[in-house]
């Protein structure tokens, strides 16, 4: 068997880790691309959404290199994601490719059945246990190079490290090597020259998903903002079903969701109640809020027909991606809007003095 | 008397005259708002973002020309009808939506329908509505049980019969809906059979669609649509080609067109509007087991705010002649 993921900004590599001790051969297709984007264009429905498109991509890539078995989540749900496989199988199918496509619908013990290809129950657990380890870290690694990119000195430097840092992850082959990657490009992080003033703005980085999360679907966006950015969607939340991860990753989603219950009281799939949540919940601590989307995502434009309405005011920046490539038309809206806040900001302190 | 307004937009079509008749049965007067007009559409379309799918916008506008009209206006959250089957988050947000971008709108009387919580969620779901009437639960569950068999009439006029929803709607209530008729006149010299898939708010609301139906049926073409057949049928044409529904309302798309693609039609339109989520998808599904059948000719429509008729009425004029040389054909060759 030669299984192989679609790609989601870093999860390939807890992914890896996870399968690394198994008999099971995983064909991981080339990082998301332009050539990746092209192909799921070319072969999807028009009007799905753009992570139907990259991921269809990748499949197409990680057929191409030989992969027999793809693995596709799904399930029910109010959002599309939970359709994708059954078309994404289809177009597959017409294209000729021979494949078995794994997903939730068939039952979770299935899959696990299916991936854990006999090895023992306790290998099982050990191998999962590697792999959350990495998404702890990987999460925990952006969490702080989200603050250490407003106020360095030498604009890149903590995004190299950043980058560095992955791939010591990724090669550790132990707990041992992932604690030893932490202590030296911490310390590195850490002595970065640094400016102190003016404090950077705090910018809330919100909205669907896949988009927040894959830093080709949003064209860098976090790198680009160069402020500090506070988001609380990270891909641990995907993995909240299991009991390890639930006690972290649901407790910032339920404060969120009750902060919108004002304004939204029910659950609409994806994640369009928490983007409510998140400027409800954040209009005081935060100077923006920036609500990222791909293109006739359902639960999102739900959320977009509300938050206007809220009582609590923050200023709040939609984006909304497909699969047009026009950087630049996002960082000269990501500039105005950062003009903005801060001619705001120091109108305020002018008032104040 | 308190007057509850209905929307005649989206889940009208499926459900009104169950509606009608629980509000009735609990002494309350319903409103229903007139059919879409191009100004409903508009001051729909001013309320909500731009991406918003057509259906929403012209229920906005539809509840905005009730504001004035009703002292509540009943919007439900249908979450799910079904097991395990959840529905577009468009519908789940509904209430919360339009209270948000209509903040003028009368006291929205909304209640979440989801099978999945149990029966017991479901039946205080009911009551939650009926207790703005009466503090007597008996008397509500009278009115849920009179307003379910008034449902499974209406299901039952539209299977058996072959009517439309608003002919079935007409018969069962006494509002005059669009054109009284029997389908049996316009269909007395018909030749070619023409299925409609697509959801119930696209097909027989005439502003969106462009009067589709009633050109179809000066074409002289027998119209089906995907509530003559049966839930069963449905069920297994579904089975058929995707498994198990995902979308509360996949069996309008994915099992009519399924069925219809096999048997009883000669030629299938599916109709859906510009960014619909579930629809992107199921037509999807639907238009590559056309392809993959080859023997009944299909054609996707896709609608959206424009107001160029001749665009639709080309496309199906050419779709049309398509089915009829199609069909000369075979006769030819059987000869």
């Amino acid at each position: 068997m030669r299984l192989a993921f679609p790609h989601m900004g870093n999860i390939y590599i807890p992914i890896k880790a996870i399968f690394n001790g198994s008999s099971i051969d995983v064909v991981f297709p080339p990082l998301t691309s332009q050539h990746t984007l092209s192909l799921g264009v070319k072969y999807s429905p028009e009007m799905a959404c753009l992570p139907f498109k990259l991921t269809l991509g990748n499949l197409i890539e990680a057929l191409e290199l030989g992969a027999d078995t793809v693995v596709m989540p799904g399930g029910a749900a109010p959002c599309r994601f939970g359709y994708y496989h059954k078309v994404q199988e289809a177009i597959l199918r017409k294209l000729g490719y021979n494949f078995y496509m794994i997903t939730q619908d068939r039952g979770i013990m299935n899959m696990v059945k299916h991936l854990s290809n006999g090895a023992s129950l306790w290998k099982v657990i050990t191998a999962l246990r590697f792999g959350l380890a990495k998404l702890k870290a990987l999460d925990e690694l952006e969490q702080l190079v989200h603050k250490i990119r407003a106020i360095e000195r030498d604009k890149g430097e903590a995004s190299r490290i950043y980058r560095e840092w992955t791939r010591a992850i990724d090669n550790a082959a132990d707990y041992q090597a992932l604690n030893q990657a932490k202590r030296e490009h911490l310390q590195k992080l850490m002595n970065l020259p640094t400016v102190s003033s003016p404090a950077p703005l705090k910018i809330g980085v919100t909205g669907e998903f896949f988009v927040v999360l894959d830093p080709f679907a949003n064209m860098d966006l976090e790198i680009k903002l160069g402020v500090e950015v506070r988001r609380s969607i990270f891909a641990r939340d995907l993995v909240s079903f299991n009991p390890f991860i639930y006690a972290f990753g649901l407790r910032e989603k339920d404060r969120s969701h009750k902060a919108a219950t004002p304004y939204l009281s029910r659950h609409v799939g994806g994640d369009g109640r928490q983007s409510v949540g998140e400027k409800v919940l954040h209009a005081r601590d935060w100077d923006g809020l920036i609500h990222l989307e791909p293109f006739g995502c359902l639960p999102e434009i739900t959320a977009r027909n509300i938050m206007p309405s809220t009582k609590e005011w923050l200023p709040v920046l939609n984006l909304i991606y497909d699969e047009h490539t026009g950087k630049v038309g996002i960082i000269n809206r990501l500039e105005a809007f950062l003009d903005m806040i801060q001619r705001k900001k120091r109108g305020r302190v002018a008032v104040c003095a | 008397m308190i007057k509850i307004g209905i929307p005649r937009a989206l889940l009208y079509f499926q459900y009104y005259p169950m509606w009608k008749t629980f509000f009735e049965e609990l002494g309350a007067e319903v409103v229903v708002s007139s059919p879409t007009t191009q100004t409903m559409l508009a001051q729909g379309s001013s309320r909500v973002v731009t991406d918003t799918c057509l259906p929403v916008k012209i229920f906005c506008g539809h509840v905005l020309s009730l504001v004035n009209e009703c002292d509540y206006i009943f919007i439900p959250a249908i979450r799910s009808v079904q097991k395990r089957v959840y529905n577009c988050s468009k519908f789940l947000g509904l209430p919360d939506m339009t209270r948000a971008v209509i903040p003028e709108s009368p006291p929205i009387l909304d209640t979440d329908i989801d099978v999945n919580k149990g029966r017991h969620r479901l039946y205080y779901a009911i009551y939650q509505v009926g207790r703005h009437f009466t503090r007597n639960p008996f008397k509500v569950k009278r009115a849920g049980q009179a307003a379910w068999q008034a449902h499974l009439n209406y299901r039952q006029l539209m299977s058996h019969q072959g009517l439309t929803p608003p002919q079935a709607i007409g018969e069962v209530s006494a509002i005059p809906e669009a054109e009284p008729k029997t389908p049996s006149d316009s269909q007395a010299s018909a030749q070619t059979t023409i299925a409609l898939i697509g959801h119930p708010y696209l097909l027989y609301d005439e502003h969106i669609n462009h009067r589709f139906i009633h050109r179809l049926e000066q074409a002289h073409c027998k119209v089906l649509t995907p509530e003559m057949v049966t839930t069963e049928e449905l069920e297994l044409a579904i089975a058929r080609l995707v498994g198990r529904a995902s979308w509360t309302y996949e069996d309008e798309v994915v099992g009519a067109g399924e069925h219809y693609l096999q048997s009883g039609a000669d030629g299938v339109i599916g109709i859906m509007t510009f960014g619909c989520g579930p629809d992107s998808l199921m037509m999807d599904m639907v238009r590559r087991q056309a392809t993959r059948l080859g023997t009944t000719p299909f054609m996707s429509l896709t609608l959206e705010e424009h107001t160029a008729e001749a665009g639709v009425i080309t496309r199906l004029e050419a779709f049309l002649d398509m089915i009829q040389r199609k069909k000369r054909r075979q006769v030819a060759v059987c000869v």
